[in-house]
């Protein structure tokens, strides 16, 4: 029971990261058509610029961890705008009306490139970080279930940020900007929005999102990695297409599937949980021939 | 007075829509009307006027603005709206989600409120369906709030391309009456169509686009008389 409840909660986190990358992949293919294949990497770029930011207030002799815990946050969402931001100027606008597959290309050597500065540029980066432990590692004993406080807050910080997200495109303004150019963007332009402007918020949007997966990530194995983003980002994408590309409850939806997949493949799979990716994926294909349009298929959905 | 003055303008486009040297005025508060057939280039002035397909030389000066240089949301925001050919309405949006898009540059609630109740008093079949995604209505529901949506910006100048393609003569005749109000309520309106003699009826003046350029120009009545006009592009006194 114990372990069950301890698989639950891994599955719980993991969906919740996987979710916020998969949103991302979402509103990007929303307003642009194209997928961001340096999306994952963005994620690493989060992550170590929030560690940079705790090594330097560290050296200063901040401390508390409250602080701390606020400047990595900040420092990740910066950089995690920074680099999607420039992606979608520099990269993917420019050549927005090239062959799909060159964007691909594109992001996934700008991916390649991302890595790789982290490697080559943070302090003995090719080796696993040490990320801090900011939230308290206390909890409530439940039985034989111990609940961590830090997963718990790390679990209501990561879904208010979605429902935020949820609210912003489907309340205000500027989400019906990006619905509209998401559905017609010639049309939306004769609206008078500035496509280029949606084009680049939603960029810096998703990547956000993505800054919260990275410290997420970091919080709770209490490790990064420069190669962290890279099978984030394909099961964020996975987790994406299962949902129906373009369509936010469905990355939800499959950022969580994606989780429950791999729990049920560590638990079910009890000679080998080291298969439980293999499990995942392989479902995934599965259920990719039987509904190519994602679960939420394009006929009830409504694109970001 | 000149509300929109385009000069010399030629257009080139990846399909075959051209336009070569033409030159249109729309007088403030009118109705001026822009004939021709199919493939004539009508579609490719208007979006060369909006920005869509930049011309490659010429002007199109509104008031005394020069729009040539200016990408689309700078152009609608100098006050020129769009009721596009085929409606182009945003289907998996409600409908009161369409009419507020129309007005996307006005922030005050109020005004919006405002423009709502008047498109909601041309239309009030829209006031009953505000919730409705627009695209599960039908064709003549559709280019209801595809007018509406026109009449929420407030535009200055409203461009209007085929508004009675597609539609049940009953729906063309309503939605011309609508022009013509629209029209009254002082906003110029800029109407290309193929609909020649329902266009006559409601315009003050008109041109003739053929093969890309104007073959013929004058008040309504004038264009009415002109033979030349009439075999050529409106066939024995019937349409198209």
């Amino acid at each position: 029971m114990a372990l069950l409840g301890q698989y639950a909660m891994n599955g719980a986190m993991l969906g919740m990261m996987y979710a916020l990358v998969a949103v991302g992949f979402t509103l990007f293919f929303g307003v642009l058509d194209v997928i961001q294949f340096s999306h994952g990497d963005v994620v690493a770029a989060g992550a170590f610029a929030g560690l940079l930011a705790y090594a330097a207030l560290s050296f200063f002799g901040v401390h508390a961890p409250g602080v701390l815990l606020l400047a990595v946050i900040l420092a990740a969402a910066l950089a995690t705008i920074v680099v999607g931001v420039l992606v979608a100027r520099f990269l993917v606008l420019p050549i927005k009306g090239a062959p799909q597959l060159n964007v691909l290309l594109v992001t996934l050597m700008m991916g390649t490139v991302v890595r790789e500065c982290i490697r080559l540029f943070f302090p003995n980066g090719s080796q696993p970080q040490r990320f801090p432990a900011l939230l308290p590692s206390s909890g409530w004993n439940l039985g034989a279930f111990y609940l961590r406080f830090d997963n718990v807050i790390l679990l209501t910080c990561g879904g208010l940020l979605i429902a935020a997200t949820h609210l912003l495109i489907t309340r205000t303004r500027l989400g019906l900007a990006i619905r509209a150019v998401a559905q017609d963007e010639e049309t939306a332009r004769t609206m008078g929005i500035d496509f280029k402007r949606v084009v680049l918020v939603t960029f810096a949007l998703g990547s956000v999102l993505a800054a919260f997966a990275g410290v997420m990530d970091g919080l709770y194995y209490n490790e990064v990695f420069f190669g962290m983003g890279l099978l984030l980002g394909v099961i964020g994408f996975a987790a994406a297409i299962l949902g129906g590309l373009g369509n936010l409850y469905g990355a939800i939806v499959g950022g969580f599937l994606f989780a429950a997949l791999q729990t049920v493949g560590a638990v079910a799979l009890p000679f080998a949980s080291a298969y439980k990716d293999v499990f995942a994926f392989g479902v995934v294909i599965v259920l990719m021939a039987v509904r190519p349009t994602g679960l939420i298929g394009e006929r009830v959905s409504e694109r970001v | 007075m000149r509300e929109l003055r385009v000069e010399h303008l030629f257009t080139a486009y990846d399909r075959a829509d051209v336009l070569e040297d033409v030159s249109i005025t729309v007088e403030k508060n009118s109705i001026t009307c822009l004939l021709g057939s199919n493939g004539s280039g009508k579609t490719t002035l208007i979006r060369s006027i909006l920005g869509l397909t930049p011309p490659r030389r010429g002007s199109i000066l509104f008031g005394d603005r020069e729009l040539t240089k200016l990408p689309t949301h700078r152009i609608v925001a100098e006050g020129i709206a769009c009721i596009p050919e085929g409606r182009k309405i945003f289907p998996r949006l409600t409908v009161a989600e369409n009419l507020r898009l129309g007005a996307y540059l006005e922030e005050d609630g109020r005004v919006i409120g405002e423009r709502l109740e008047r498109v909601f008093a041309v239309f009030p079949v829209l006031a009953q369906r505000r919730e409705q995604l627009a695209g599960t209505m039908s064709g003549g529901e559709q280019a209801m709030v595809s007018i509406g949506r026109g009449m929420m910006g407030a535009p200055k100048l409203l461009l209007i391309d085929e508004p009675s393609l597609g539609l049940s003569p009953l729906f063309v005749q309503e939605n011309f009456a609508v022009i013509r109000q629209i029209n009254e309520q002082g906003v110029t309106v800029f109407l290309v169509e193929q609909n020649v003699h329902q266009t006559l009826a409601i315009a003050h003046r008109g041109y003739v686009l053929s093969k890309g350029s104007v073959v013929a120009q004058g008040t309504a009545q004038e264009l009415l008389a002109n033979d030349e006009v009439r075999a050529a592009y409106f066939g024995s006194g019937g349409e198209r």
